[in-house]
């Protein structure tokens, strides 16, 4: 046990967890694809069947579309909202020589460990009918009424928006701590003003690292389930509770596994169509900087 | 740009810059800091200002059997896949960053692996998976303990192997390499040199391992059956009928766990490479 490198030793050490996976994950997965190319009858619920006939479903109606839809329009606002509040936070973050530093890392690991449940009940005190917000609206003279703020696009938004913040900022503190910053000194100390060294010098090394964060917020933005179901109410459509529904409350397999690899694809083709298009950016800001 | 535009454009981004630290600062805590101080109102409905405040929602909370049947459930599957994972993903991740052989990355990844699917996917999966087996073995891990511990364990090695494996990168070779030339065999240098060494990693391994088990929802969603859900199930079929304070006790109870578990592990890691 005590010498990993001989061979025999590493696998006896790597072979259980690879086994878990194995079993618990790739095989299962394999399963539920099969299934989604299986038939669906109301009277015997699944039938076997090499059909796409699930997939064309999925893509020939309007409601699932829109579910699709809705998911996707959440998940790029909360991405491209998530990168533009967290960038300066982790950028300032990263910079700062605060001794409340370990401290200010903790607030905002924490909310991302309490939970979604949690974190969604949360804002549901604050965006209730008797919430804090309408009593705040209706106590400063704002409105007479309260305002229906649950169960809104709005409402699943900033509910998403608080999920993915800690991600970005995260990801993008381990980044910018990375950054030698003695290059954006160099180039203040050769006359760029600061916009442009930060432009030219220190957004390109961030680039990467800025794109890596953004395929990890927006994925969890695409397969959020808690807070879609609790500030969107049961009316409120996305992908994961979506795929839950077919499961669980109708029974049909064949269409609810079509549903959760459809949402596994989109989401990863979204991701990698994002990453190349910020690595042409990344591409041209260098050209920029080199010039 | 003339310098009063410069010194002017300046002002505007450090006020933009302030603007934006309160904002983030604000979206992340209130719905935490809301869930804690809501729990205390002396009022059976949510209400601003409160009328008063009382510790009573926390007896409440506790004599909701949903809420504390769901507390033991899921701190018996954290528990239980805490253990599991982080025993197997402390061997594994041994053996990716310390044997050398090819694949390892390759294997590394598979391990990861779980963290970059749906978790609704992966419970959906197990559960389809595990009936298939009921029906081929007549094993039936669709509503146990072990099939809810099993799919947890999921959630736990990808976190044990990501915080083990970078404590173990970080570790100073020659401590062991003096002690085996000293004379020590391998499975002591092992036992007393390696493993104290490794201990802040898989302390917190276990810690995160346990907090995100507790937290989950999505896995367990399908393999609870009515009566013995899960803590995050129970909380969440409370809210879609209604929200109360308490409701926010026992979720505050929940923040509680949490806390005193990052404040324990960051003592023993660096909690900004952990994400």
């Amino acid at each position: 046990m005590a010498n990993a490198r001989n061979p025999w030793t590493a696998v006896a050490l790597v072979g259980p967890a690879l086994l878990v996976i194995l079993t618990c994950l790739v095989l299962p997965l394999f399963t539920l694809f099969r299934y989604s190319l299986n038939r669906f009858t109301p009277s015997e619920l699944m039938t076997e069947a090499l059909t796409a006939e699930n997939y064309i479903k999925f893509f020939t109606e309007p409601y699932f579309l829109g579910v699709l839809g809705t998911t996707l329009f959440l998940a790029t606002a909360s991405t491209v909202l998530g990168i533009v509040l967290g960038f300066p936070f982790a950028y300032w973050l990263a910079r700062t020589h605060t001794r409340w530093k370990s401290l200010i890392i903790i607030a905002v690991l924490f909310p991302l460990l309490v939970g979604n449940v949690v974190r969604a009940a949360g804002w549901t005190i604050f965006l209730a009918r008797d919430g804090l917000l309408n009593a705040l609206l209706v106590g400063l003279g704002l409105t007479t009424e309260p305002i229906q703020f649950m169960y809104t696009y709005g409402a699943v938004f900033i509910g998403l928006l608080s999920v993915v913040l800690p991600f970005v900022i995260l990801t993008l503190l381990g980044v910018l701590e990375g950054i030698d910053f003695t290059l954006y000194d160099a180039a203040r100390n050769l006359g760029a003003p600061p916009r442009t060294a930060f432009r030219r010098v220190i957004l390109p090394l961030a680039i990467p690292g800025i794109s890596a964060a953004a395929v990890v917020i927006f994925t969890i933005g695409m397969n959020s389930y808690a807070t879609a179901i609790i500030l969107g109410g049961a009316e409120f459509q996305m992908m994961a509770p979506a795929v839950y529904q077919q499961f669980a409350l109708l029974s049909n397999w064949p269409f609810g596994a079509a549903l959760a690899f459809i949402l596994v694809s989109v989401t990863a083709i979204a991701s990698i169509a994002a990453s190349i298009v910020l690595a042409r950016q990344n591409k041209t800001l260098t050209q920029l900087a080199e010039r | 740009m003339t310098r009063e535009a410069l010194i002017d454009s300046g002002r505007i981004a450090r006020f933009l810059l302030a603007a934006v630290i309160v904002f983030v600062f604000i979206t992340l805590l209130t719905p935490v800091v809301l869930v804690v101080w809501a729990s205390f109102f002396d009022s059976s409905f949510l209400s601003f200002p409160p009328p008063g405040y009382t510790l009573k929602w926390f007896a409440q909370a506790a004599e909701h059997g949903a809420f504390l049947r769901g507390f033991e459930t899921s701190a018996k599957v954290a528990f239980g896949a805490t253990c599991l994972g982080v025993f197997l993903g402390t061997a594994a991740s041994l053996a990716i960053v310390r044997s050398g052989l090819p694949g390892m990355k390759l294997i590394q990844g598979m391990l990861l692996s779980p963290m970059i699917v749906p978790n609704i996917v992966i419970g959906i999966a197990l559960y389809v998976f595990f009936i298939r087996i009921a029906d081929g073995i007549g094993i039936d891990l669709t509503n146990g303990l072990w099939g809810l511990i099993l799919a947890h364990t999921l959630l736990t090695i990808p976190w044990t192997v990501r915080l083990v494996c970078a404590n173990l990168v970080g570790l100073n070779r020659s401590i062991e390499e003096a002690a085996a030339n000293l004379g020590a065999s391998p499975l002591r240098v092992f036992t007393r040199v390696t493993l104290p060494m490794m201990r802040s990693g898989v302390i917190a391994a276990a810690l995160f391992s346990f907090i995100i088990s507790f937290e989950n929802l999505e896995v367990s969603l399908l393999l609870v059956q009515p009566g013995s859900t899960t803590f995050p199930i129970a909380v969440l079929q409370y809210l879609e009928f209604k929200m109360d304070p308490a409701v926010a006790a026992a979720t505050t109870v929940q923040v509680l766990i949490v806390a005193s578990a990052l404040l324990i592990s960051d003592r023993y890691v660096k909690l900004s490479r952990v994400v």
